[in-house]
């Protein structure tokens, strides 16, 4: 079995990940770039704590099966609803939120009989 | 085999070595005896529906106890019957049996989910005494986070019966991962394991979703969250995707160990070779995985995009490839086959009609542009009754008259058997074909009035429980009478080549009296030879 | 003590592959399990992204930072003991064990004086948010979400710590060695998902 060397390299990679991210959320990388770095970040601490931690680098395939399908079916759900809320007639979105202002509703219908879609529905 | 040795059933007859044991037959008894009562409690409220449903107006109780009747009903029949039955009854029984193992990998984890399961049914129980919930089992936000009834006890039983099933399908793939006895390749696997794999497989991935979206519930019924609230900015269809998440893959936990127990017994009372094994077993896997990706045909007039509710529509009907793949497999099994007609067949030629109209009409409602017509009546109700009480019941039935001899050691009355299941068949069309007709005709589901036109086959549907219900007060009648008085049954009394007729009947504590080794499937009936052989028990080193 | 072999197992080695695969189906649930916590953040993130925005801004980022260094040492540690006891060194590795134990009491003690802070300022969830500084629409959403995964995630430490006594303790008098220690791997492994967790609830939370 290897020494206990990799799980202290590990540790440093990890620390240093760390500082990196929480220093580059001091920087304002402009719209959705400090998401998208943070989340690379983390998706890398996370692969280094799975591989040599959790022993996934030298597993078999069965379990590494196990803990990637796991991880495809949060990505579906969270696809799934997001994907929902990101295509839906604007009257059927919440009013007052923002992340989806100006944005064209997608596919048939928009509902000139009952007035503009900028028209609050009480 | 030595006389001396008792079998499961007399290997300790005190109490204590029942709820404590670990042996996988004796957790499945338990279990049999719970789903039995869950059926009962479950059916005792459906008639208590179809009661109430022959007059258009009040007949026997108010509104909103019907409103709890038909919570309670759907509670009841999915959480405590439909979602373990098969699996935890057959599956636990049989499946050691089949890989030619002891036990489950886990036993000891086995009893936890018995033990599992009684607590949340207790805890459900509990919530239904003290007046139960209204929202119907499908606990819509927002009137479920805001109802003063107690929906909460039956939120968190449904929780914790959740792990009992998580525990169930994580014993079951670690088992036939690792139990497999020499010689048992997968291509050898019996279809009933492959669809208790694919069963498994959605357990594992779809229960806890369900257990955190019911905790969430309970928690802003409680105290206020408000993370399904629009007025704080929340999405109440966010609980209606969360909760299909779990429970559209839900009914694949149920109907995937019914197709396998058709699969095992249509190979039987054929007498000949499962017609393409090899898709059979692709299929069960095949609808475990796209099962997941279809759960937004529940959400197709919720508010849910109308690209969402395209893309769900299209992809729902894939499903139905793998079944109809299963359908035909199992037609070819019967063509040329020496047909035996005793009562487990009668269920399977039920369950065979019940599974295909019951599918052809779930892929009409998956049609979105039908669906907006049928949703919320009782067209749905129907479709979804003949797939749960059709096909699933069905099977649960035929499984359950195939392996009586086995698990108990006796035989059972068949002509009665025979009028039960003809009774049941009846009964069955009786009850759920008016209820496509109330449906199309614009009748909804959930009312506890209805307008006078719908009346005549109101009458007629609650004719048909009353029916259903003949049949299965007969069955229980004479299962009890053979489980007590009835002849005992040999070792293989439908001289079947699956591996589990090369036990005793009842089978040994140990299953086997020595090393099992498998040279053969278990459907092949041109072959004379044993598939299953049995070597004395050596001194095994550790 | 040795391993003891199941009756219904053909041999060790197959016996220990079946713990290890049933301890990841195990951790494949309770991924599951937060999914669910994960897509509210995501959607409610979508809706009100300046929202979230500002809300974080009222986390304690130091703190933390510090809570992830914690949980991410507690994970070295959680790992060495299991390398010590794969090694016979069963005492050493009931000491980290308990290093570990108590680096999930620091997590929790940080995480209650930040409760605390959230109490002070009234950003709590839903109908308790009484915040005067932060009024947008989704404001009390992301307290909703915070206390719900940063309290589903303390429940698991909760269990997580209870489980790593119970095996320091069985390490400490001195029951693993080398043919003999997959309590130890499978106790780090539901020990080193809660610090999986964590690592996305951090960014998710704090720095974005």
């Amino acid at each position: 079995m290897h020494g206990q060397r990799r799980y202290w390299v590990v540790w440093i990679a990890l620390l240093a990940l760390t500082a990196t991210t929480y220093g580059m959320s001091r920087v304002d990388l402009g719209g959705h770039w400090n998401l998208v770095v943070a989340l690379v970040i983390a998706v890398a601490k996370a692969s280094l704590v799975v591989l040599f931690f959790m022993h996934l680098w030298d597993a078999k395939g069965t379990n590494r099966l196990v803990f990637i399908v796991s991880i495809f079916f949060v990505l579906l759900l969270i696809a799934g609803v997001v994907g929902d809320m990101a295509t839906r007639f604007p009257l059927a979105r919440p009013p007052e939120a923002s992340g989806l202002q100006g944005a064209e509703p997608p596919g048939p219908g928009r509902d000139t009989v009952h007035g503009s879609q900028n028209e609050r529905v009480r | 085999m030595s006389e001396a040795t008792p079998h499961y059933l007399k290997d300790g007859t005190t109490i204590r070595s029942w709820l404590l044991t670990v042996d996988h037959k004796r957790i499945a008894i338990l279990y049999l005896v719970s789903v039995l009562v869950g059926l009962l409690l479950g059916g005792i409220f459906a008639m208590a529906l179809r009661l109430e449903l022959l007059t258009p107006g009040p007949t026997i109780m108010d509104a909103l106890t019907y409103n709890r009747m038909f919570t309670l009903h759907g509670v009841t029949m999915i959480f405590l019957f439909m979602i373990p039955a098969i699996p935890s009854v057959f599956g636990n029984f049989f499946l050691p049996i089949m890989l030619g193992a002891k036990d489950v990998a886990f036993p000891k984890l086995n009893l936890l989910s018995w033990y599992l399961y009684v607590i949340g049914a207790a805890l459900a129980l509990w919530g239904m005494i003290h007046g139960g919930a209204d929202t119907g089992w499908t606990f819509y936000t927002p009137y479920s986070t805001t109802t003063p009834t107690k929906v909460i006890p039956i939120l968190l039983g449904a929780f914790v019966i959740g792990f009992s099933s998580i525990l169930t399908g994580l014993n079951f793939i670690v088992s036939i991962h690792t139990l497999r006895a020499p010689g048992l390749k997968w291509t050898r696997l019996p279809l009933f394991l492959w669809s208790l794999y694919g069963t498994a497989v959605i357990q594992i991935l779809a229960t806890p979703v369900l257990g955190l979206v019911l905790l969430l519930v309970a928690a802003e019924n409680a105290f206020g969250f408000g993370l399904f609230d629009p007025a704080r900015g929340g999405d109440p269809v966010m609980f209606q995707h969360l909760f299909w998440f779990y429970s559209h893959p839900a009914v694949y936990i149920m109907v995937l160990p019914a197709m396998g127990v058709i699969s095992e017994t249509i190979s039987t009372f054929s007498r000949k070779n499962i017609f393409g094994y090899r898709m059979v077993a692709f299929s069960s896997l095949g609808i475990a995985f796209v099962g997941f990706f279809t759960w937004g045909h529940h959400l197709f007039v919720s508010g849910q995009s109308t690209f969402n509710a395209g893309a769900f529509g299209i992809l729902s009907m894939f499903v139905g490839v793998f079944t109809a793949i299963k359908v035909f497999n199992w037609v070819a099994t019967l063509y040329k086959g020496a047909i035996s007609f005793k009562t487990p067949f009668a269920y399977i030629c039920g369950f065979l009609y019940f599974l295909v109209f019951g599918g052809m009409t779930g892929v009409a409602v998956a049609t979105v542009s039908l669906d907006v017509h049928w949703h919320d009546t009782y067209f749905v109700v129907a479709h979804f009754h003949f797939i749960m009480v059709g096909a699933v019941m069905m099977a649960f039935l035929a499984g359950l008259h195939y392996w009586f001899p086995k698990m108990f050691g006796k035989t059972y009355h068949e002509g009665w058997g025979l009028v039960a299941a003809s009774l049941i068949v009846l009964g069955f069309n009786a009850t759920f074909i008016p209820q496509f007709l109330l449906g199309n005709a614009g009748m909804p589901r959930r009312y506890y009035a209805y307008q006078e036109q719908f009346q005549a086959l109101n009458v007629a549907s609650t004719a048909g429980a009353t029916l259903l219900l003949f049949g299965f007060v007969i069955i229980a009648i004479y299962l009890v009478l053979a489980f007590r008085f009835g002849a005992p049954a040999g070792d293989n009394p439908w001289g079947s080549r699956g591996f589990e007729w090369t036990t005793a009947s009842p089978p040994l504590t140990e299953n086997f009296p020595g090393e099992v080794e498998i040279t053969g499937t278990p459907y092949d009936y041109q072959e004379n030879a044993p598939s299953l052989r049995i070597t004395p028990e050596v001194v095994r080193g550790s | 003590m040795e391993a003891r072999l199941a009756h219904h197992f053909r041999a060790i080695e197959t016996q220990r592959q079946a713990e290890r695969f049933g301890m990841w189906l195990f951790l494949a649930t309770e991924v599951l399990l937060f999914a669910g916590l994960f897509c509210g953040y995501t959607l409610y993130r979508f809706l009100y992204p300046e929202t979230f925005h500002a809300a974080s801004a009222h986390l304690d980022a130091t703190l933390g930072t510090v809570n992830t260094v914690v949980l991410i040492s507690s994970s070295l540690t959680v790992a060495l003991a299991h390398h010590f006891a794969h090694q016979g060194r069963s005492r050493v590795a009931g000491v980290l064990l308990f290093v570990s134990v108590a680096a999930g009491l620091a997590f929790l003690g940080i995480k209650a004086v930040e409760y605390g802070h959230k109490f002070e300022e009234g950003l709590l969830p839903g109908r308790y948010f009484h915040n005067e500084h932060l009024k947008a629409p989704g404001a009390s959403m992301f307290f909703t979400v915070y206390f719900l995964t940063t309290g589903l995630h303390a429940f698991h430490v909760i269990i997580g710590m209870g489980v790593l006594t119970w095996i320091g303790v069985r390490a400490w008098r001195r029951e693993f060695h080398e043919n003999h220690n997959i309590p130890v791997e499978l106790a780090g492994l539901y020990w080193h998902l809660v610090d999986l967790v964590w690592i996305f609830l951090y960014p998710l939370l704090y720095l974005v």
